[in-house]
């Protein structure tokens, strides 16, 4: 992964009143997840290291929900109801972000990949590794 | 004894029960590819001869209009979840219901008709709702599951 070329990407939710910046290579992986919470919103998972995130505009209209564990931060508009990222439970370092928020996927190879999260207790180690910052 | 199928937001401060006129194989799936849709590839279905019941704990429902300002689309203000749509036509509430959003039972493993409107006027956009989508009833309370 030495010297991949990030290029920061923006996107946001579907009123605009939440914006977000993400650095993202060409190839980018995705997980499509089958939990009860993903399930509902369709979220395409890009899961990031802190430092290539960033929220540009509306924090404050962010409404958190979060069940079970309580670890994972739900993120959404609270005008439009739209979860354009959030920190995930398997992931707490860093941000997953929705890829269907992307402004454009142009130019990006986006590799979506079912992920298992009706036994997330089983997969979830497999992630850790994509919010990592690198050494 | 009438079928019922019934789903709800991940919090299950909302509710839906629809009861349909035909078995869920028989209805229509729908993937709108508005903007609005596509952020959460919502997936809808609607009976016009079936009824569609909302049941929202207090406080737990928050519309969201766009576009032509016409739809009220039906969100939970607790975890976000887009449950519904509906608009007014001819003093009677109208609408269609997102099965991704409450996953609702019958309609897995389906392939859905993706649907393009953009180009409708109001008018053109009521006049087939009037035809497609369902009758709807919302009622404030707290949800019976």
């Amino acid at each position: 992964m030495s010297g991949a070329p990030f290029s920061w990407r923006a996107g946001g939710c579907h009123c605009g009143g939440v914006r977000f910046e993400v650095a993202l290579g060409e190839v980018v992986e995705a997980q499509s997840c089958n939990c009860s919470m993903c399930a509902k919103t369709g979220f395409v998972h890009v899961i990031v290291p802190e430092s290539r995130f960033r929220i540009t505009k509306g924090a404050e209209r962010l409404t958190e929900y979060t069940f079970n564990t309580r670890v994972a931060k739900h993120l959404f508009c609270s005008e439009c109801g739209v979860k354009a990222f959030y920190r995930p439970r398997s992931n707490p370092d860093g941000w997953s972000v929705n890829a269907r928020c992307l402004d454009t996927t142009e130019g990006l190879d986006l590799r979506i990949e079912s992920f298992d999260g009706q036994n997330w207790e089983v997969n979830a180690a497999g992630l850790a590794h994509l919010s990592k910052e690198p050494a | 004894m009438s079928l019922q199928l019934a789903g709800h937001c991940h919090c299950r401060a909302l509710r839906v029960i629809l009861e349909p006129s035909r078995p869920a194989a028989e209805l229509p799936l729908r993937a709108c590819q508005c903007s609005f849709c596509r952020t959460r590839g919502a997936l809808t279905t609607s009976d016009p001869a079936g009824h569609l019941f909302v049941e929202a704990a207090p406080g737990a429902l928050k519309p969201y209009r766009f576009g032509l300002q016409i739809t009220d689309f039906l969100l939970c203000a607790e975890c976000g979840t887009y449950v519904a749509a509906v608009c007014e036509i001819e003093g009677q509430l109208m609408g269609v219901v997102n099965v991704v959003g409450t996953e609702l039972a019958g309609f897995d493993g389906r392939k859905p008709d993706p649907m393009v409107y953009d180009d409708e006027t109001a008018d053109q956009r009521l006049a087939r709702r009037r035809d497609r989508w369902m009758p709807v009833s919302v009622v404030e309370v707290q949800p019976s599951i």
